[in-house]
């Protein structure tokens, strides 16, 4: 057991990592009804922004605070511009839009920023919780506590704010909320504003803890999409317990010779495992 | 490093006199680069034409020795071309997609009729057109070459020493240095350059009591803390980073946040040698990081890396990178143009450049830790010697000692090549 341990602490921050992705994701589809595979590029562009404000010697507030900003500016311009005019499609084309608003985003962000490597340092990672020889940094802590705290708040918004209510609504079905009175622009707005904050956030966190990359970053939304399935993308709490669980058997695949170099698939084959017994939900999704 | 180590460009007399001149203006930094024939004049007859093979779209731009490449051709056709006729250096993307490496590979060799390929720097290419090189007899002087096949291909010769040479470097300096005796090298998982680039510390190591396992991970992956935490598990004295700089450094970010460099020495092959690298690693690894170099440092004060950089000044785009890449197309265009000028301009065809290129031996630069040659053996990788540096928390520090020579046992044929050659 002492041989695995190691690799179970490291995978609880690559769990945070899936997590909170997962929730990001499913925090828009409950709210807008739209899958947004342009959440991992929000948060990339974010925390390239942040590394440029740190490189200015500018106060770490600002650069969080900025980040965020930034991935929240886009996200609503996204939301009001380009989602509305596409409300009444269906919504595969609406999810595949924002594949679309990432990939643009991505090449900006590689454009502008280079090749360049980089590293994003928070004052978090300068210490963490010593487990046995590994040492789970700060930051790893703040992504595994950030995604129980985003679930529930995020779920108790949905569940228990008329915000939420409204947001569920419109989810459900954009017309007849719009008939009913609903204000559907003010709510748009702020569901793809939360999403965006989320985004940052989460963009900052992975990249310190995974790195700083235009091109992982945004695809590291596939992986996650893993732990939205298996919640079908409707719980939170599942969706948490299932990035923290891919995670944590993503690292100790490691300890398997012969599948280690191959472990990324770890989450699409324990969502092919999973998928079959939720057909039903599926097709509803 | 050792000055003794800096080989003065002599292979053109007019690169002797202009080096003395430059000598003479030691404190200028604008000084008026030398190349071919130096004269001054426009080159205006038939142009030659030139190819090169780059991956500059894909998840790398490996396209900076071309457009070093195409800065000296352009500093050539300036003065005097190539006895008069100009260089028309054609480079195609191959976006690091073998299939089209191919299709822009049999254009260049079929239709445009290339006399031969300098400066081409691609993860694709080598495998996919080496053979076709052969049969056309085409020669490349290459810039930098990374996978297996661009080492073992008859028509192929690389100017920089390659993964698996800088990575054997690597792991004797820190056998030298720290009295290593287990090692760990750690690859990513990608065919054609996987466990092969971390063999030669293995091969070196078996002969010389020394210990060195492999991890081959695989380079998309978010979690390098495991990767780190294995390596450790391992009990290495030191660890050797064989990846490319873009996963080298949330690496080592890992390893840091294990404390793992206060226990074990990392040292890289030459993709960390890059100026942004000491900085985003951080000063944690100013003194316990360090790297191969398969040229010598970007800012060295050798005449023919100082004629390198204001050639760049002058000839290239701002935005062209002066990394080590540009210093392997500088030297490639260099020597192509030194073994053209050497011929007869009205009998430039394709088998008589091929078989220059072959004869080139004794091609010296400052950038070189000793003369690069091309001969006519199977496979090449001339250049197997490099210095070594050390982070020293923003910049890179040339570790004391000079250039050391890889002993890979795989560079047997290499070697017995050179005796032939009579360069050994």
């Amino acid at each position: 057991m002492s041989d695995y341990l190691p690799f179970l602490i490291s995978g609880l921050g690559l769990g945070a990592v899936y997590a909170l992705s997962g929730v990001g994701l499913v925090v828009l589809y409950r709210s807008s009804g739209v899958l947004n595979f342009a959440f991992g590029a929000l948060g990339a562009i974010g925390a390239y922004v942040a590394w440029s404000v740190l490189d200015a010697e500018l106060p770490q507030a600002l650069a969080w605070a900025v980040a965020l900003a930034t991935s929240m500016g886009l996200s609503l311009a996204y939301g009001r511009l380009l989602a509305p005019r596409l409300a009444h499609r269906d919504p595969t084309i609406r999810s595949i839009a924002t594949l679309g608003f990432a990939l643009i985003l991505m090449g900006f962000t590689e454009w502008f920023w280079g090749e360049q490597p980089r590293r994003l340092v928070l004052p978090t990672d300068a210490d963490g919780l010593e487990l046995g020889e590994v040492r789970l940094t700060y930051t790893r802590v703040l992504g595994l506590a950030l995604a129980l705290g985003m679930m529930a708040g995020i779920g108790l918004l949905l569940s228990k704010t008329r915000t939420g209510l409204k947001m569920r609504a419109l989810a459900n079905d954009r017309d007849l909320s719009a008939l009913l009175g609903l204000r559907v622009l003010q709510v748009d707005t702020v569901a793809w504003v939360l999403s965006g904050a989320f985004a940052g956030v989460c963009g900052l966190l992975l990249a310190n803890i995974v790195r700083l990359q235009a091109t992982l970053l945004t695809f590291l939304v596939i992986p996650a999409f893993a732990a939205a399935m298996l919640g079908r993308l409707n719980s939170l709490p599942i969706t948490v317990a299932a990035g923290i669980g891919i995670g944590v058997l993503e690292a100790l695949a490691i300890t398997l010779p012969g599948f280690a170099p191959f472990r990324t698939s770890v989450p699409f084959l324990v969502a092919l495992a999973a998928l079959p017994f939720f057909r039903n939900d599926a097709r509803k999704a | 490093m050792s000055i003794k180590n800096l080989v003065p460009n002599t292979s053109n007399p007019l690169h002797v006199l202009a080096g003395f001149a430059l000598l003479g203006l030691a404190s200028a930094t604008h000084a008026d680069p030398t190349c071919g024939l130096s004269n001054g004049r426009p080159a205006t007859g038939e142009p030659l034409a030139i190819g090169a093979v780059v991956g500059k779209t894909g998840p790398d731009d490996f396209s900076s020795a071309a457009s070093a490449a195409a800065a000296y051709f352009k500093c050539v056709n300036q003065n005097g071309g190539i006895n008069g006729r100009p260089v028309d250096y054609i480079v195609a993307d191959d976006q690091w997609n073998p299939e089209t490496a191919t299709q822009v590979a049999s254009k260049l060799v079929k239709d445009r009729r290339v006399l031969a390929m300098t400066g081409s720097t691609s993860f694709v290419e080598c495998g996919a057109n080496a053979k076709m090189y052969a049969q056309e007899d085409v020669m490349v002087i290459a810039g930098v070459g990374v996978p297996r096949e661009c080492f073992n291909a008859k028509n192929y010769a690389p100017i920089n020493s390659g993964p698996r040479v800088s990575a054997t470097i690597a792991a004797m300096y820190a056998v030298q240095k720290y009295q290593a005796k287990k090692m760990v090298c750690i690859i990513p998982n990608i065919p054609s350059l996987g466990n092969w680039a971390c063999e030669g510390p293995k091969e070196w190591g078996a002969k010389h009591g020394v210990v060195s396992e492999t991890i081959a991970i695989d380079p998309g992956s978010a979690d390098a803390t495991s990767v780190m935490l294995q390596a450790s598990a391992m009990k290495p004295d030191v660890i050797i980073m064989n990846v490319p700089k873009g996963i080298l450094v949330p690496m080592l970010a890992a390893a840091e946040q294990q404390n793992l460099g206060k226990k074990i020495h990392f040292v890289s092959s030459a993709p960390a040698y890059n100026i942004d690298v000491p900085k985003a690693i951080g000063p944690y690894w100013k003194g316990r990081f360090d790297t191969n170099l398969e040229f010598q440092p970007l800012d060295s004060q050798g005449l023919d890396n100082k004629n390198w950089l204001a050639l760049m000044d002058k000839y290239a785009a701002k935005s062209d990178p002066r990394d080590s890449f540009a210093q392997s197309g500088y030297l490639a265009a260099r020597l192509v143009t030194e073994a053209l000028l050497k011929m007869d301009p009205k009998k430039i065809d394709r088998a008589g450049v091929s078989k220059a290129l072959r004869a080139v031996k004794g091609f010296k630069s400052d950038i070189l830790c000793k003369p690069f040659y091309v001969g006519d053996g199977l496979r090449h990788n001339a250049n197997n010697s490099g210095p070594m540096a050390s982070s020293n928390g923003s910049n890179w520090t040339v570790a004391s000692g000079g250039c050391l020579t890889a002993e890979d046992p795989e560079l047997a044929d290499i070697r017995a090549d050179e005796v032939k050659m009579g360069v050994r």
